[in-house]
């Protein structure tokens, strides 16, 4: 009997530590109904995927930020006080992103960079109060989440179907379509439900569909499955690594086919991946670096003159629109009715409201939104890579 | 039949870098009787070292951003030298993980700790270093040879899978001779059977243990490099689901044994291959349901000797 002393001792502390432990945690978030405090800024948070198998898309949006800080903070009434913090590629990642940088009292958020992650995380700030202007989510349902989500990515049930369309435009001879998506991931299943739903509506033949997980690395047995159905063409829903690396095993299995792919290979990140097998997929764009604008122009020159001349991808460009929105929104709101000493609670929620009224001349075109959040966009492209001889770099070339 | 065929070479294939992978595990098993949880993380080292030697640049987002080795080394001589930079974390892994708590004689608990704290320092020292991004390795390392070889009747097997199939094939017969023939194979081999006896017959247990962990480091380095050929490197995580699968692959061919981890990486890798279709994003489950079925049919494992209860 002796021994379970020291237990039943732990277990009498235990809603101590526990009372202890949550003054201390109340102690470090920032009260929502305390004064703002502006001198340094309006506080934004932007939780990327940095880290992990989605980082790829990350390191494209965090150069969208900086970009954007540098076009905005200057002659702004109220400059936005970015902090970013990497949310990693899962949801566990986003959710311990989200809670810190609003207990650090941001008034809103950008983030976070997978769908997967923003349907587990974006329902926290929703609860705090918090507007989240998504850069990237593109899955059904993101701005359903509640009044305080909104996104600047099109959604795949927009976009997807264009690349399908172009594809029959390009070789009218395809009939017979093979499926591929990562069934753990809930941007490639809503994006994959989507295509089928496009390859039906245009007549053709679902011949298989595969399915693969996230951190998959070898589709061999996929693969070899998919091209005994002899398909004429390919539809990928899969995030750059594993897609990257299913188009290079698939090309290299003998597939001579036209590769279609989804909004997760939408990045410039995929040609070291998938290298000279990249050449020639097809994919539906929210944003073309040639629409000749002055919001674009201006992004595309700052892109260049920062990146030794390469073309800014779809993911800096939204980005860059996502803190757009955030910054013309405070000013606007902080013209109308000024910020400075208001309740941190009431500034998130009139933030919300001015983003949701306003409308937007971003690189992306002209964009506004929807009253539940989601963007309203006028302008959709569709591109072919096109790698060059080195087979490790390569363009997003738009098709007519 | 082809189909069959087919789909049994890509199990082999497959097989065979699960087999390279749990022999490593396998050999620091049968010296220490403990799993060492970083081999996956050296594996991973052995990846990105291959990628470096071959000229590879450091990309934007690690501390080493642009460095890269002076020589663009080719594949040949870049395989083995990643197996030695492998094989000295291995020993590094060893020093720091396992010798101090060899020494104070600790439970086997807490060598699972340790090792699996020095492998999520290690991808974590990989991410600082080297960034988060993905890596393929550099330049046309198959030369002259197609990307795909057929094999007749329909069947065809990648270039860099027939590769890995043939190193790992080489590996094992190697690893095989010198365990039985050689003298410090056989020290190895005594060292696994009775550590305190074979240190009374004057074997120094200290540096055969070290060996153990050099010889498995090597083979996850090397086996680490023609896996980023195949597949890319994807990121400094790379290397964490072989090593779960190899941990499946120790159990199912009997902890400790070298043959049986050739055994059990064959069948899990075609048990996987002839996961049907429809069903392919399962073939993990199907992997760990041979290791479950096993645990609870012949827990020794297939060619693993059952525990002697002694008296």
């Amino acid at each position: 009997m002796p021994q379970l002393m020291p237990s039943v001792k732990v277990l009498r502390l235990l809603p101590k530590w526990l009372l202890l432990l949550g003054l201390l945690a109340s102690c470090s978030s920032t009260n929502s109904n305390a004064p703002v405090n502006l001198k340094a800024g309006l506080p934004v948070g932007a939780i990327l995927s940095l880290t992990g198998n989605a980082n790829v898309y990350g390191q494209d949006q965090r150069i969208g930020l900086e970009l954007a800080q540098a076009a905005f903070k200057p002659g702004s009434s109220i400059p936005l006080n970015l902090s970013i913090e990497d949310g990693g590629s899962d949801e566990a990642g986003a959710i311990n992103a989200f809670n810190l940088l609003i207990n650090r009292g941001s008034a809103a958020l950008i983030g976070p960079t997978l769908s997967q992650q923003a349907f587990a995380a974006s329902p926290i700030a929703q609860r705090r109060g918090v507007p989240v202007v998504a850069p990237s989510n593109t899955a059904t349902g993101i701005p359903e989440l509640g009044n305080f989500i909104s996104r600047v990515s099109a959604q795949s049930l927009v976009i997807a179907p264009l690349s399908i369309a172009k594809a029959l435009q390009l070789n009218p001879a395809i009939k017979r379509v093979a499926v591929f998506y990562a069934n753990d991931d809930a941007y490639s299943t809503s994006e994959t439900a989507i295509f089928q739903k496009a390859i039906k509506a245009k007549a053709l033949n679902t011949v298989t569909v595969q399915r693969t997980q996230l951190n998959d690395q070898d589709f061999l047995n996929q693969i070899t499955s998919a091209l005994r159905a002899k398909p004429d063409m390919v539809v990928l829903s899969l995030q750059a690594v594993d897609g990257g690396n299913l188009i290079r095993q698939l090309r290299e299995l003998g597939f001579k086919g036209t590769i279609v792919v989804g909004n997760g290979m939408n990045t410039p990140n995929i040609y070291p991946i998938c290298q000279k097998n990249c050449d020639g997929i097809l994919i539906a764009q929210a944003y073309s670096p040639e629409l000749q604008t002055d919001a674009n122009r201006s992004f595309v020159a700052r892109f260049k003159a920062q990146q030794a001349g390469a073309v800014p991808p779809q993911l800096t460009a939204q980005a860059y629109a996502a803190y757009q929105v955030i910054a013309e929104a405070t000013e606007r709101q902080n013209k109308r009715q000024p910020l400075e000493a208001k309740p941190l609670r009431e500034v998130r929620i009139l933030l919300n409201e001015e983003i949701l009224r306003g409308t937007y001349n971003t690189p992306l075109g002209k964009i506004s939104f929807s009253p539940e959040g989601e963007v309203i966009q006028e302008s959709f492209f569709v591109a072919q890579v096109r790698m060059n001889p080195d087979g490790r770099s390569g363009k997003f070339t738009l098709l007519p | 039949m082809d189909g069959l065929l087919q789909l049994l070479i890509n199990g082999i294939s497959i097989g065979a870098t699960y087999a390279l992978f749990a022999l490593g595990y396998t050999l620091v098993f049968s010296v220490l009787g403990v799993i060492n949880f970083a081999h996956g993380a050296v594996f991973t080292c052995g990846a990105y070292f291959t990628y470096l030697l071959l000229g590879g640049a450091v990309g934007s987002n690690g501390m080493l951003a642009g460095m890269h080795f002076p020589l663009a080394l080719p594949l040949l001589v870049a395989l083995p030298l990643a197996g030695i930079g492998a094989a000295a974390m291995g020993l590094l892994v060893e020093a720091v993980a396992f010798k101090p708590l060899r020494r104070r004689g600790a439970e086997p608990l807490l060598y699972l700790i340790t090792s699996l704290g020095a492998g999520v320092i290690l991808v974590n020292l990989i991410q600082l270093l080297m960034g988060a991004e993905a890596y393929a390795l550099p330049g046309n390392l198959l030369g002259r040879w197609p990307a795909v070889l057929a094999l007749g009747h329909g069947v065809q097997i990648r270039t860099v899978q027939l590769l890995l199939l043939i190193v790992a094939g080489i590996a094992m017969l190697i690893l095989s001779l010198w365990l039985n023939r050689s003298s410090y194979g056989k020290a190895l081999q005594a060292v696994a059977e009775d550590g305190t006896t074979a240190r009374l017959l004057g074997i120094n247990s200290g540096a055969i243990i070290q060996l153990a962990f050099a010889i498995a480091s090597f083979l996850a380095g090397i086996s680490g490099g023609l896996v980023a050929l195949s597949v890319n490197i994807g990121g400094p995580y790379f290397g964490i689901g072989y090593g779960l699968k190899g941990l499946g692959v120790l159990v199912l061919g009997g902890l400790g044994s070298a043959p049986g981890a050739v055994l059990g990486g064959l069948i899990i890798g075609i048990a996987e291959a002839l996961v049907p279709a429809k069903l392919s994003a399962y073939k993990d489950a199907v992997a760990f349901a041979f290791l479950f079925l096993m645990l609870i049919l012949r827990p020794q494992g297939l060619l693993g000797k059952p525990p002697m209860e002694k008296v």
